[in-house]
């Protein structure tokens, strides 16, 4: 018998709700690692592309004659060749998403290559494949392209203005889609009968995701077969099969294999298929060869996704009791040169889910309209909709406390829904199946020491700094609308449990709490249990985004253990000769009840014909997850410079059941370190011109070790979600959107407290840097 | 083409490359040693760090030429510079897993070299000395948190005893103590062979 012999309290301590190492770990931190960039391939040849250095121009001529005849040139390829190829642009937005006048959603092709006209900085416009790589860079140098310059438009308000140069001619007005959520005349109504009205003019800055492994993308023939495999650094690869079959002219989906392996950070922005990831299938079709393409950082800051870039004019209308009648936004949401799916989906979908978030609020209008301009498209970027949201009405729930006199908490304690209110129906039609907003917030309150604030102000005062706080109450949408997922359990005669999932691993250590989850099902030791994923021939499915892969992938681990088991059992039954009734499991053995009659797991294993026992099942969760929190934050400000530090940073975290404490851990501070990056240092900048001014990480400040180090962080598990089997509740985002309006909050009220007028503080926008701040402290009355 | 000797890992290497070959390609290209990351190609983002006479440098931007003669040390050989088996782990390692130092895994290589070159110079350093030796390296998943705190109990782990000398190397002289070590590297004095040195641990 090959069975683990009496794992007992060494195999629980690594089921759920423990600490473990994670699985993942003694790979990576060897640099044994296999992200797509350390795969060797015979014959390996390297694609580079050239790239639009205007913003908006015609491409009169692409020159590619001299390239061609460079040294080890293999190819080269324009966007007219993709074009003649019948190789189709990316998915546009669906037809669903409207203009003003009830037309269909418009944009501009999103070619592999750009044809006829360039509309951001960046875009690619001409392909190189050649042996080495630095003979593709001298060949990409030879083509000649001719442009001839068109006005550009890159801001929002001046993508709106009356006379507006034009992003694409489908959108005269530059309007991409337009929507409204919730009810305008009864909004009017109550904003006229209000006892307090605030407004406020925010922006949520464009972003650029960052992770550190730029994207990769290398395709091939599949050795054995000719069908088309490409692996890459994404966490969707069965969209981007499915897309790649779409695109390319005569592909099946079946016919393409994607693959990935390790990935070196996603943030949304490797969920979508990328043009230049299209480029390199064609080529490598084309040229029977294996191709690669590894994107450098300035590609990345150019043309990879960006996240963000809305400008919104919010409104709250209270009683006189601080009670919240009506909240109003006015939205231009940035979707770039080409507008994509995902680009409309986030202003006008996924922000109005949790635009009322955690506050009982009757009614919403919410205006939104997405625009084109001259820069690289926006997609997802963590959070994805509802930082934005959040940002916005936790804001105005501060302004709301400054006009009305309450202290922020307790304004809104008053707005929370409360627990007797589950489950919900929000203003924007969400059903939150359970929360205890009020318990998160008392908890927050009390081990930040709220009450005893006064004395931290006074000793940052005695330091000559300046101290501000905050209290942000949340929620965010989870799930991204695919609440099912399948996995495959293999038991193996060799003393393995393998389970294949199509959900991704990116850093978030999924494999291990999957495997967590095996260990509570099967009792066997967490070294048994090996997790399959990033290969659409093995497994397919929607991928890992929205926070979803725990709550929707975890319970299909559970369900399929426990039918494994279940099977298992039935074949128990047989080799012992019982009944399946008389068959009892525990510790990867299966004993007839009273006798010391048994078999392993993995010896039943390997008496099937097969040497496996082998059980796919899928599972639904119900809804969406609504994990929320409450995270009380403070800030210190160097009068002298502007610099803003994080002092204090305390948040509890309602997140359902916990698998895994120490990664959802490093999810919530991990995130919370990117929402405190929107807050304080990070921004895409464009000049009017459309060049790119933040196009390397000394121009993009993203947080580095010297930021704040000592969160606070909470989890409370006694409200496990209701609506999936797990009881879970997704966290990958939930960090990065408190965070962010926590800091500003924060800052916002160090300034008024240290005698900023109104009009400046309230003005200030993220990133709120030295400079930035500096200049409004300026503004002090004497 | 030039011919270029160094010793990687412990081990000598000789060949012959073009003089714009950089350390970085050396060791993934030639050498087939992947677990050092390209990030940025500028030395902003210290995925590439290794130890080069055990001081932390960025191989994306150095010259493979640059290292004729010297130790280099990658993620690799970060056990065995210390003394330990090839299949063990450096205490550093044992402590980025123990404190959940790492999510996606990709600055990590980078973040343990950084690591060691401190370490092996200043095998006690405050949190804020870890913090500037680690400036120069970003990581976009765990918020750093957990990285100071697996540098923090790497030096604790290793003042214990274990694997004390991270990162062999001939240039510093093993056993120097912080402060003199410091001053040969202070802000505004780089390293006069390795530009990209100045924004690196060694000058913690």
């Amino acid at each position: 018998m090959n069975a683990p012999k009496d794992p007992g309290l060494d195999t629980l301590r690594f089921g759920s709700g423990h600490t473990v190492r994670r699985i993942e770990d003694p790979t990576l931190v060897s640099g044994r690692g296999r992200y797509t960039d350390d795969l060797a391939r015979e014959g390996l040849a390297h694609l580079v592309l050239v790239r639009s250095p205007h913003a908006h121009a015609r491409l009169l001529a692409v020159d590619t004659e001299a390239a061609r005849a460079m040294p080890g040139v293999l190819a080269v390829y324009t966007g007219a060749d993709l074009v003649a190829a019948g190789v189709k642009p990316l998915p546009a937005p669906p037809a669903a998403f409207r203009r003003p006048d009830g037309s269909p959603v418009v944009s501009a092709p999103r070619r592999g290559l750009a044809h006829e006209v360039v509309r951001f900085v960046g875009e690619a416009v001409a392909a190189v494949v050649a042996e080495t790589r630095a003979q593709a860079v001298d060949a990409a140098e030879a083509i000649l392209v001719d442009y001839e310059e068109l006005p550009a438009v890159t801001s929002l308000e001046a993508a709106y203005a009356a006379d507006a140069p034009r992003v694409f001619d489908a959108a005269p007005d530059n309007v991409v889609a337009e929507a409204r959520v919730g009810d305008a005349a009864a909004c009017d109504a109550a904003f006229a009968a209000a006892a307090h009205v605030v407004a406020l003019d925010l922006v949520n800055q464009r972003l650029a995701p960052s992770p550190i492994e730029p994207r990769v993308t290398m395709a091939e023939s599949e050795p054995g077969t000719g069908r088309l495999l490409v692996t890459m650094s994404n966490q969707m690869p069965t969209g981007i099969r499915d897309t790649l079959a779409a695109l390319l002219p005569g592909m099946e989906k079946s016919q393409i294999r994607v693959q990935v392996g390790d990935v070196g950070g996603g943030f949304g922005m490797k969920t979508g298929l990328h043009p230049e990831d299209l480029v390199v299938a064609w080529a490598a079709r084309a040229l029977q060869r294996p191709v690669r393409w590894r994107a450098q950082r300035l590609e990345e800051f150019m043309a990879a996704v960006h996240g963000r870039d809305w400008r919104t004019r919010a409104e709250l209308a209270l009683d006189a009791q601080g009670r919240v009648l009506a909240m109003r936004h006015r939205t231009l949401a940035n979707a770039g040169a080409c507008p994509t799916p995902t680009g409309c989906a986030i202003p006008i979908v996924l922000g109005p889910y949790v635009a009322p978030s955690v506050y009982d609020i009757p009614l919403v209008d919410l205006h939104i309209t997405v625009l084109a301009t001259n820069t690289a498209p926006v997609a997802a970027y963590r959070g994805a909709g509802r930082p934005e949201a959040v940002y916005i009405v936790e804001r105005l729930m501060d302004e709301a406390a400054r006009a009305t006199g309450l202290d922020p908490a307790e304004l809104r304690r008053r707005n929370l829904v409360r627990a007797d209110q589950m489950p919900y129906t929000s203003a924007t039609k969400q059903v939150y199946d359970c929360g205890e907003f009020e318990k998160m917030q008392a908890q927050a309150l009390a081990l930040a020491d709220w009450d005893g604030y006064a004395a931290r102000a006074a000793a940052s005062a005695a330091k000559g700094r300046l101290r501000g706080r905050s209290v942000t109450t949340f929620l965010e949408w989870t799930g991204g609308n695919a609440l099912t997922e399948k996995v495959q359990v293999q038991v193996r005669a060799d003393g393995i449990i393998e389970l294949t999932s199509a959900t991704m691993p990116m850093g978030q250590g999924i494999a291990t709490s999957y495997a967590q989850l095996a260990v509570d099902t099967f009792g066997v030791p967490i070294d048994r249990i090996r997790i399959v994923q990033g290969d659409t021939d093995r497994a397919t499915g929607f991928g890992s985004a929205g926070s979803r892969s725990l709550f929707t992938g975890g319970g299909a681990v559970r369900v399929a253990s426990e039918r494994t088991v279940d099977h298992a059992r039935d074949l128990a039954a047989q080799a012992l000769e019982a009944g399946v009734d008389d068959i009892e499991y525990e510790a990867g053995a299966f004993r007839v009840v009273g006798t010391d009659l048994q078999i392993g797991l993995f010896e039943l294993a390997g008496r099937q014909p097969q040497q496996h026992i082998t059980v796919a099942a899928e599972a639904t969760a119900g809804a969406a997850s609504w994990p929320n929190a409450c995270h009380v934050c403070e800030v210190e400000i160097a009068p002298d410079t502007g610099e803003v530090q994080v002092a204090a940073y305390t948040s509890v975290n309602d997140i359902g059941r916990v698998v895994s404490p120490q990664i959802v851990q490093g999810q919530l501070e991990g995130g919370a370190v990117q929402g405190i990056g929107q807050a304080l240092s990070e921004q895409v900048v464009y000049d009017a011109s459309g060049q790119l001014l933040t196009a390397s990480f000394m121009d993009y400040a993203m947080p580095r070790a010297d930021g704040f180090l000592d969160f606070r962080t909470v989890f409370d598990t006694s409200v496990p979600c209701t609506t999936n089997v797990l009881g879970a509740k997704g966290v990958g985002e939930l960090g990065t959107i408190g965070a962010t309006p926590a800091v500003m909050n924060a800052v916002v009220d160090a300034l008024l407290a240290a005698g900023v007028p109104r009009t400046t503080a309230l003005a200030l926008q993220m990133p709120a840097t030295a400079e930035r701040v500096w200049q409004a402290l300026r503004q002090r009355r004497k | 083409m030039p011919a270029l000797t160094l010793t990687l890992n412990g081990r000598a290497v000789a060949t012959d490359l073009a003089p714009t070959t950089l350390l970085i390609d050396l060791i993934r290209e030639r050498q087939h040693l992947t677990g050092t990351h390209s990030g940025c190609d500028t030395a902003q983002c210290g995925a590439c760090t290794v130890l080069v006479d055990g001081r932390p440098v960025k191989s994306c931007s150095v010259l493979a030429l640059q290292v004729q003669g010297r130790e280099v040390t990658t993620v690799e050989g970060l056990p065995a510079a210390a003394g330990l088996p090839d299949e063990a782990m450096h205490p550093l390692q044992e402590a980025f897993m123990a404190c959940h130092g790492l999510q996606c895994g990709f600055c990590t290589p980078g973040m343990l070299m950084a690591a060691a070159g401190l370490l092996r110079h200043n095998p006690a350093p405050s949190e804020a000395e870890i913090v500037h030796a680690l400036e120069g390296n970003l990581c976009r998943c765990t918020g750093y948190v957990n990285i100071v705190a697996a540098v923090r109990q790497a030096a604790a782990a290793m003042a214990g005893g274990a694997g004390a000398d991270a990162g062999a190397g001939a240039g510093a002289g093993a056993g120097a103590v912080a402060g003199a070590d410091r001053a040969t590297a202070a802000p505004g004095t780089p390293a006069p062979w390795i530009p990209s040195a100045r924004a690196q641990g060694a000058t913690a």
